[in-house]
Order: C-alpha cells, then structure tokens, then sequence
C-alpha cells in the first residue's frame, strides 16, 4: 500500500469499520478480514483495534463479550443509533468530497 | 459534628486515599505485567517495545494509562489466541500503530497539555487582534 493510500485512509478509516458494522455486528479480526477481501490488503489488525477502541469511548457502537472456544472471550460490536447518525454524516461528508475532487479533475481537463 | 472533626475526616480520607489508592493501581499493573508474561515469547517482546515507546508519549495520569496497558494486552491475547503475526498485527509502520492507539488516551500526556496551551495561547492572540476580546 502506497504512502498516499496510507494518509487517505487515515480520515476515513473510522468511517469504513463503522459501514462495515452497519451491516452486522462483528469483532476485531472478522473486521479487518472482510477489509483484506476487498482490497485493503495491509491494515493492521492493531488499527483497526484501535479505532474500535475509539468509537467505543465515543459511544457509536454497543460491545458485548463473546465466549470463545480459544483464548479470551471476544468483543463484538455492533453500531447503535448514535453511530447511525455519525455514519450518515460521514457519507454526506465523503459525497461532498468525492463530488468537489471530481469537479477539480474535470476543470483541470480543460485547461 | 463539629468543622475540626470534619476536618480530621477529610484529612484520613485523604491520607488513606495517598495510601491505598496506589496500591490498588500497583495491584492493576501486577495484574498486567502477569498478563504479558503469558504471552508467546515473540508477542511478549513486541509488547514491551510498545510499552517502552508509550512510556515516553503515553498518559501521566495512572487511570488512563492502566486502561491503554489493559487494552494493548487484550490485543496481543486475543491476537496470539488466533494466530495472528504480529507483522499484521503491528503493520508495516509499528509507529503509525503506536500513534493511532495513544491517540485514544489523552488524558495526562504532556504532549496533549501542549497542544491545548498553543490553541489557548493563539486563541487569546486572534481574539485580541480583532478585539473580541471580552
């Protein structure tokens, strides 16, 4: 993964684990597993703890301890309305974006 | 009761509280410490590296810092439990890890003290120039 891909990831990577659990519920690794399938290949399983951590002390998503047959019981997450709301937000907020870098493209097109 | 009496109180409270309070974070680092020395030799050595470099740009304050130390071991046992590398589990950039996870305890960290006394210092600054000054 490119430096670039790196910094881009960092302002989004919150939002992406949260779309991901709007879905369903899932825990750390199911989330950094399905990351892997579509593409994202190199993100740390330690960042995407992190930022579960995060949205945990925020409040965006509700945490329940799962018994596992190995190790320690797991935490799996699911989104509550709160993160709803934030979720929403987010994808207004990447629309504009998304809208804005393509309107610079098209302009630079033409000159 | 009487304000001395009150004031005796509130001074054992204290002094029990400059006692035990301690101990029972002394209790809570014994408890990670064990936690860290289960772990696989490979896992146990890339915790302690963490830990050292968190030692520098983590919390000052014992209750943040107890509650980073529980969650990175919580990370590295479950980890280990599921087999994952520690390569995947780090990154290719174990600072850009360290980073992101430090992020989430402010509490205490003198490098969070600074930030906040330059917003203050250039808010106070802006307000005066344009004489919003209250």
């Amino acid at each position: 993964m490119g430096k670039q891909m790196t910094e881009m990831l960092k302002g989004t990577l919150e939002g992406i684990v949260l779309a991901i659990l709007s879905g369903r519920p899932a825990y750390g690794y199911e989330i950094t597993a399905r990351l892997r399938d579509q593409g994202f290949s190199d993100i740390a399983e330690g960042t995407i703890y992190a930022l579960l951590v995060r949205v945990e002390q925020r409040g965006l998503v509700d945490v329940e301890k799962v018994p596992s047959e190995k190790g320690p019981p797991r935490k799996v997450y699911s989104l509550n309305a709160q993160g709803r709301e934030y979720l929403d937000e987010f994808w207004r907020t990447w629309s504009f974006l998304a809208e804005r870098l393509e309107q610079l493209r098209e302009g630079g097109k033409q000159t | 009761m009487t304000a001395e009496s009150n004031e005796q109180k509130n001074r054992y409270l204290q002094y029990l509280e400059t006692v035990t309070g301690p101990l029972e974070d002394k209790r809570r680092y014994r408890r990670h410490k064990a936690r860290v020395r289960a772990l696989p030799a490979d896992y146990r050595t890339a915790v302690d590296a963490l830990e050292r470099y968190m030692q520098f740009f983590g919390p000052g304050k014992a209750d943040s810092l107890l509650a980073m130390l529980d969650d990175l071991a919580d990370l590295f046992e479950q980890s280990a439990a599921d087999g994952i590398p520690i390569r995947e589990v780090v990154g290719e950039d174990p600072v850009e890890f360290a980073e992101t996870f430090l992020r989430n305890y402010p509490e205490g960290q003198w490098i969070h003290r600074e930030r906040e006394r330059l917003a203050d210092a250039i808010d106070r600054a802006a307000d005066h120039a344009t004489g919003d000054e209250p």
